[in-house]
């Protein structure tokens, strides 16, 4: 479903990513550690085309995302939901017109329609209390959950998480958690979470790498990952309340 | 210096962009309204209180000047001139700049910082299309109608003085001033207003999406975007007046 292949990518002379190997197959769930600054974020971002690599190549559902034309990566676009780590809920609009404004848009949704499908998965995250509230009126949780509704409510085959438990206490990591593996459950979605919450990837993920200087320098299970002497990825493992 | 011509090639670019999104659908005719209404209705009070305050001081300023030639009565002539022609614009453009070029810098600004434009791009929404292109064009539709008010206060405020001082009725006030006033200097003085309404909404908007960081950078688009704009402004001012000289006289 998303194979990244040799993926580079620098700034300013700085190579972030240095040859990134990664294949997520389909409804798997893929965790993505590392410490900050190493580059998950700009993985994540060449995947869905807001970033163009210097090489290599992203492959999405069998299109390449790398070398398409804008027209061919806004098709691909609307199979992908995306979280950002600051939830990005566009502050001039309400909870609810977040979650219309992409149905309406482009899948050419019947306002009404969308207006149930924002309540349903507004309801599904637990924020049916919340739909007409400004997002400058919720708090950290409640932002995440929202843009989490946000990100459903195109019913994606494919959810990218870029950090989407920072800055929440460990309950509502955990309860943001439990809601994301329910929805990839319930809706076979294949996704990618970059996290360093080692309690969220735990609940979610099959599989995690470690991604350091450059590359996914480690793949496997999460308790295979735990058995590793490389002290930077033990760190993770290590007081993770 | 390189640099400031980098930034030159770049605003160019960004600007001339508009030109060719404008043409192409979905046309965002809610955000259009909504941001016409943002430039031009919430920018009336300003605009009232500049323009009133533009006739009463030129007239107050000139008014002894004249009275010393024996030409007092040239006064709603000149102050007519001076404003349709050249103060009206250039002021109202400077007064709107500064509240709307910097609102555009701060909001798209902040946008960018917390990521709500790549969440528009990767909602495959063009974010120049969608919060450029109607804040360009509201500011192209509003500042000429905001100059013409200013003008028309501005004409206002030259009467208060000159009625008050006694000198002229309000029906000779105004058929000296419409008599006075021809073609060759509504269309130039009203003309560049098309131009600085796009300069201030793009401007804005540039310095916005050129934000990143933190909300330091914000401030940094706001300041920029107004500092810029007026500057651009001036300059712009200068070049068209040259051109209305050109064609007109």
């Amino acid at each position: 479903m998303i194979d990244i292949i040799d993926l580079h990518k620098s700034f300013g002379g700085l190579e972030v990513l240095s040859g990134l190997n990664l294949t997520v197959g389909r409804g798997e769930t893929f965790a993505v550690l590392g410490k900050s600054g190493t580059g998950k974020s700009v993985m994540l971002k060449c995947v869905v085309g807001l970033l163009v690599p210097d090489s290599g190549v992203v492959i999405v559902d069998s299109i390449r995302v790398d070398a398409n034309s804008r027209k061919a990566l806004a098709q691909i676009r609307q199979e992908i939901g995306f979280l950002f780590q600051s939830g990005a809920l566009y502050d001039s609009m309400s909870v609810r017109e977040n979650l219309v404004f992409n149905l309406t848009r482009h899948r050419r949704v019947d306002p009404e329609d969308a207006n149930v499908k924002a309540e349903h998965y507004l309801t599904l995250v637990g924020l049916e209390d919340a739909i007409d509230k400004m997002p400058s009126e919720l708090s950290g949780g409640m932002k995440k959950r929202a843009a989490l509704a946000r990100a459903l409510v195109i019913e994606p085959q494919i959810l990218l998480y870029d950090e989407p438990t920072t800055g929440l206490d460990p309950m509502t990591s955990s309860e943001i958690g439990e809601l994301m593996k329910k929805m990839h459950q319930k809706f076979n979605i294949t996704a990618i979470v970059v996290t360093h919450d080692i309690l969220c990837a735990g609940i979610v993920s099959g599989r995690a790498g470690v991604l350091q200087d450059g590359i996914l320098k480690y793949t496997g299970t999460l308790n295979d990952l735990a058995k590793l002497e490389d002290e930077a990825v033990a760190g993770f493992f290590r007081n993770p309340l | 210096m390189k640099k400031f011509f980098v930034q030159i090639c770049d605003i160019s670019v960004f600007s001339l962009r508009f030109f060719k999104e404008v043409v192409v659908p979905p046309y965002e005719v809610g955000e259009f309204a909504g941001h016409l209404a943002n430039f031009g209705l919430r920018s009336l009070p300003l605009v009232s209180v500049i323009g009133l305050l533009m006739g009463l001081i030129l007239s107050l300023q000139t008014k002894p000047v004249l009275a010393r030639f024996g030409a007092e009565s040239f006064l709603p002539v000149m102050v007519a001139v001076s404003v349709v022609r050249e103060l009206g614009p250039v002021i109202t453009a400077l007064v709107v700049a500064g509240r709307v070029s910097s609102g555009i810098g701060a909001e798209i600004g902040s946008m960018k910082v917390t990521e709500q434009i790549d969440a528009l791009e990767v909602s495959s929404v063009d974010p120049y299309r969608f919060l450029v292109v109607p804040r360009v064009l509201a500011g192209i539709v509003a500042l000429p109608l905001l100059t013409a008010y200013a003008d028309l206060l501005a004409v206002i405020g030259s009467f208060a003085i000159i009625y008050v001082s006694g000198g002229m009725g309000w029906q000779l006030f105004m058929t000296s001033t419409v008599t006075s006033l021809s073609f060759a200097d509504i269309v130039p003085g009203i003309g560049k207003t098309f131009f600085f309404g796009f300069v201030i909404s793009t401007i804005g908007a540039y310095f916005g999406f050129k934000a990143e960081g933190g909300t330091a950078s914000v401030g940094r688009a706001a300041t920029s975007a107004v500092v810029f704009a007026s500057f651009l402004i001036l300059i712009a001012d200068f070049v068209l007046v040259k051109i209305g000289i050109l064609i007109f006289e």
